[in-house]
């Protein structure tokens, strides 16, 4: 009999909120966070819109100001998701009543797994004063260089800060990921950290994902490779023309049930199982018969020891581009046939969040598993015979039961599936 | 008891590092103590403070023998791991097949160094001419348009080649630990085999950072010694002397197989993969505690999972930076471990002689422990002349030591305070913990 892997805290912030429980309800009135970049000046960009933190407040989200030299945007809101899921789990306050030896060995059981979003643009732009003034002498560029560039640079463009400084700040010592590996990565972290307590290599861990994707250089390439739209984002529907970015993080606080337990830490719900895949494409191309989200959810409901009739809810990868939408809808259509549970998505109403996605996404199925709700997609209007037959709607329906199937798609033809249980609220 | 669980086999390994293309070659330079670093030739690098490192050399694309559309998606680090990769499986004598390409999976450390020095020189020609990016000069930027430099930028790049070049269909993935990573992709694919969500894998690492902005990351931290006169003397993990590592490039592969797998199709099996340890030091974000705290935690967890002890231990592949911070801290963690037997078990970093490979540091040292093994022989700890008390381990010097060797760690420590540790066993004991 393998150990039940409970949720006990969770903690999500981007442009829909600082709460699962706000953007699900920022979701169910069919408000969108998707507006004008303010970011940058977009005049004459074929990309305008985009799903930003409108509100950025840096000393809101992490108050160590110190830590803000040693950072990026991308790690200010992964640390704030971090530490809201271990506040919620209430790690400190059982841990400080401890002795020390016990106080130690609490943290050296604690984990820390993170998805995160590697690869931005900006952080080398650092260069650009000194690249301007070398203008190609790099002799000139070596020499100048302690003089031009930020000493700390390398350590504030690390892809695994988030893991750093969320372990530091919160005393974690366990086993450990930084997960670099594009939309899929917070999804990963939460199926290897499930895995890493079934194993126990850990009693509990913190599982993140973080990513800000909306830079300049970043959305001309994927506008570039087809993948943004040029108005709004609507999965599966006829009209939809790609997807857009937003911005943010989201983390979950695993633990074994006879952990949890033994502390009476809050139980808001199960990872009942996970699975992943490659289509083995390449970085780009994808399957058109949705055989890697097939096989990803075979895996996941094996691995969970669950039946697709016990699915009462899907949350769609639907990121709006005409591909990815037919593709899993596809995959859908043959796991589920005509017996398929409600499917929603969340993208139209944050943005696509590439690494942050699945993530941020599974704490709102578990908010609204637990509001009894599954939102429609308030720009979804005409359906799209390539997505036929898939239940989806632009009204609230209701869950057919207690589990959600969590999907997540991401470059080089990867695709998670992830089952959640929400404990009733 | 101990519960029965699935074993780990490595069965294939392929090699492309600063002292040779591949296994043969690498091998044949510890073996020789021939040492790696030299002046920088990829670029200028007269006007910084460091102007040696290890790079590979007289790399020739031509090894790889992936189709050539391929490699316009892959940068320098990318080839090395096509060609290291290819390597290991045909080492391995077994590649996917349309039949279980959902049993492979594949985990590899990949290097933060996504954007190559000459597109992000573009960029800032074009588009940030006074060192300010200007949107609307990027919005008409030749290269801020091409896919292809995109493709190579990204974070799952290298995973995205090598899963299609080979037809890898199961899970797949990339980590990212700073040096950590190579040793904690490692340690993943161990994992995916053992819990049954693979039969085998391809893991490993790879990374290349000698460009002007990863050699200006590390010059500005201090990290990288500067004997720029003497580079090959310039990495000398503990010993006394030690003042930062030297940047090397490359890539580690292995082919690991579920255990009875591979004695089923009478593979050669180089050593069991038999454990992993992994920690956050939660320290400091470049620092390591002087006491060993967290590294202690990885090396223990290792030999813990590998179902091990101390005494079964012959031989250690340090992380052994060469800084004066990570050597000590390292020691101190080996004696805390291992208590009397740190004056028995040898212990090398074979950073000595090809240098720091970042990314790829954890999975080809790795690799260099399942040759020891193999081969009976601990490669040394090179440039070692002056000992320094807080670094008293019984480190192999002079010549590789040829003994029998039962069981390695391999530690790698990185940046931001992740440990990983990677226990191998003797295929000839492997049968022990049954």
């Amino acid at each position: 009999m393998r150990s039940r892997i409970v949720i006990t805290g969770m903690g999500a912030v981007c442009g829909a909120g600082r709460t699962p429980e706000a953007m699900l309800a920022a979701i169910v009135e069919g408000r969108s966070a998707i507006g004008p970049i303010g970011g940058f000046d977009t005049t004459g960009w074929p990309v305008t819109n985009a799903a930003e933190i409108a509100d950025f407040n840096a000393r809101a989200l992490v108050d160590d100001r110190k830590l803000h030299k040693l950072i990026r945007r991308t790690d200010m809101v992964g640390i704030y998701a971090g530490d809201r899921a271990a506040e919620s789990a209430g790690y400190a306050a059982y841990r400080d009543a401890l002795d020390e030896d016990a106080a130690n060995a609490f943290c050296d059981r604690t984990g820390v797994y993170v998805g995160s979003g590697a690869g931005a643009f900006e952080n080398q732009y650092d260069f650009f004063p000194l690249m301007a003034a070398a203008n190609g002498d790099l002799v000139k560029f070596g020499r100048d260089l302690p003089d031009t560039v930020n000493p700390m640079w390398l350590l504030r463009t690390l892809p695994n800060n988030v893991l750093c400084h969320v372990g530091i700040r919160n005393r974690l010592k366990g086993a450990n990921a930084c997960i670099t590996n594009h939309s899929v990565g917070g999804t990963l972290a939460v199926i290897e950290a499930a895995e890493a307590l079934r194993h126990g290599e850990a009693d509990r861990a913190l599982a993140i994902g973080h990513d800000t994707p909306i830079e300049p250089q970043n959305i001309l390439y994927y506008d570039q490779c087809g993948l943004l739209s040029h108005s709004v984002l609507r999965p599966f529907d006829l009209r939809r023309d790609g997807s857009l970015f937003g911005e943010g993080a989201g983390a979950v606080a695993l633990e074994t049930e006879a952990a949890a337990a033994a502390r009476g830490a809050p139980i808001l719900g199960e990872v009942l199982g996970g699975g992943y895949v490659s289509e083995a494409s390449g970085l780009l191309a994808i399957r058109d018969d949705g055989d890697g989200v097939v096989r990803a959810i075979e895996a996941a409901l094996a691995d969970a020891g669950i039946d697709a009739a016990d699915v009462g809810m899907i949350v769609a990868h639907g990121n709006g581009t005409p591909l990815s939408d037919a593709s899993e809808a596809a995959g859908l259509r043959r796991v589920f046939g005509d017996r398929c549970p409600p499917v929603t998505a969340f993208k139209w109403a944050i943005g696509h969040l590439i690494a942050a996605a699945g993530i941020v996404e599974t704490t709102i199925a578990l908010a609204a598993l637990r509001a009894r709700t599954v939102p429609g997609i308030a720009t979804y209007a005409e359906p799209d015979p390539a997505c036929a037959a898939l239940p989806v709607a632009s009204e609230a329906r209701t869950p057919r039961s207690d589990v959600a199937l969590v999907l997540c798609r991401g470059f080089a033809a990867t695709d998670a599936a992830l089952l959640v249980r929400a404990t009733p609220a | 008891m101990q519960q029965p669980r699935r074993r780990v086999a490595i069965t294939g390994i392929g090699l492309v590092t600063p002292i040779g293309n591949d296994v043969r070659a690498t091998w044949a330079s510890l073996d020789a103590v021939r040492n790696g670093a030299a002046p920088i030739t990829l670029f200028d690098a007269s006007g910084f403070s460091t102007r040696i490192a290890a790079e590979v050399k007289q790399f020739d694309d031509e090894a790889i023998t992936a189709p050539r559309r391929l490699l316009k998606f892959a940068n320098r680090s990318h080839r090395f791991a096509l060609a290291a990769a290819e390597e290991a499986i045909r080492d391995a004598g077994i590649a996917p097949t349309d039949d279980d390409a959902q049993r492979w999976g594949c985990a590899v450390g990949t290097g933060m160094m996504g954007v190559a020095y000459s597109d992000l020189s573009e960029v800032q020609r074009h588009s940030a001419p006074d060192g300010t990016i200007d949107c609307r000069k990027l919005l008409t930027d030749p290269s801020a348009a091409d896919p292809l430099a995109f493709c190579r930028s990204q974070s799952t790049a290298g995973v995205a080649l090598l899963t299609r070049r080979f037809g890898i269909s199961g899970h797949a993935t990339s980590v990212h630990t700073a040096c950590a990573s190579g040793g904690q992709a490692i340690g993943t694919a161990l994992k995916l085999i053992r819990r049954g969500a693979v039969d085998r894998a391809l893991a490993g690492g790879f990374d290349s950072m000698i460009s002007p902005v990863g050699l200006a990351g590390f010059c500005l931290l201090s990290a990288v010694s500067t004997d720029n006169d003497t580079p090959q003397r310039a990495s000398r993990p503990f010993d006394a002397t030690r003042n930062g590592f030297v940047l090397g490039e490359g890539a580690g592969f292995l082919v690991l197989e579920e255990w009875e797998a591979a004695k089923r199709r009478g593979a050669r099996i180089y050593a069991e993969l038999a454990g992993d340890g992994n920690s956050l030091s939660s320290y400091r974000i470049t620092d390591s505690p002087p006491n060993g705290d967290g590294p202690i935690q990885s090396m223990r967890a290792a030999l813990a999972d590998a179902r091990a002890t101390p005494a079964d231990v012959d031989y250690i592949n340090a992380h052994g930076t060469s800084t004066g911070m990570n050597d000590r801290s390292e020691t101190a963690a080996i004696h805390a471990v291992f208590g009397d037997d740190a004056k028995r078990v040898f212990v090398s970093s074979t950073k000595s002689v090809m240098g720091h490979l970042i990314a790829a540091a954890g999975a080809v040292e790795v690799a260099i422990c399942a040759l020891a093994i193999d081969r009976g022989e601990m490669p040394v700890n090179a440039n070692y002349r002056e000992s320094d008390p807080d670094c008293d381990l019984n480190l192999v010097l002079e010549r590789p030591r040829r003994q029998k060797v039962r069981m390695t760690l391999s530690n790698s420590f990185g940046f931001g305070g992740s440990n990983s540790c990677v226990a191998l066993r003797s295929p000839e004991l492997a049968g022990d913990t049954q």
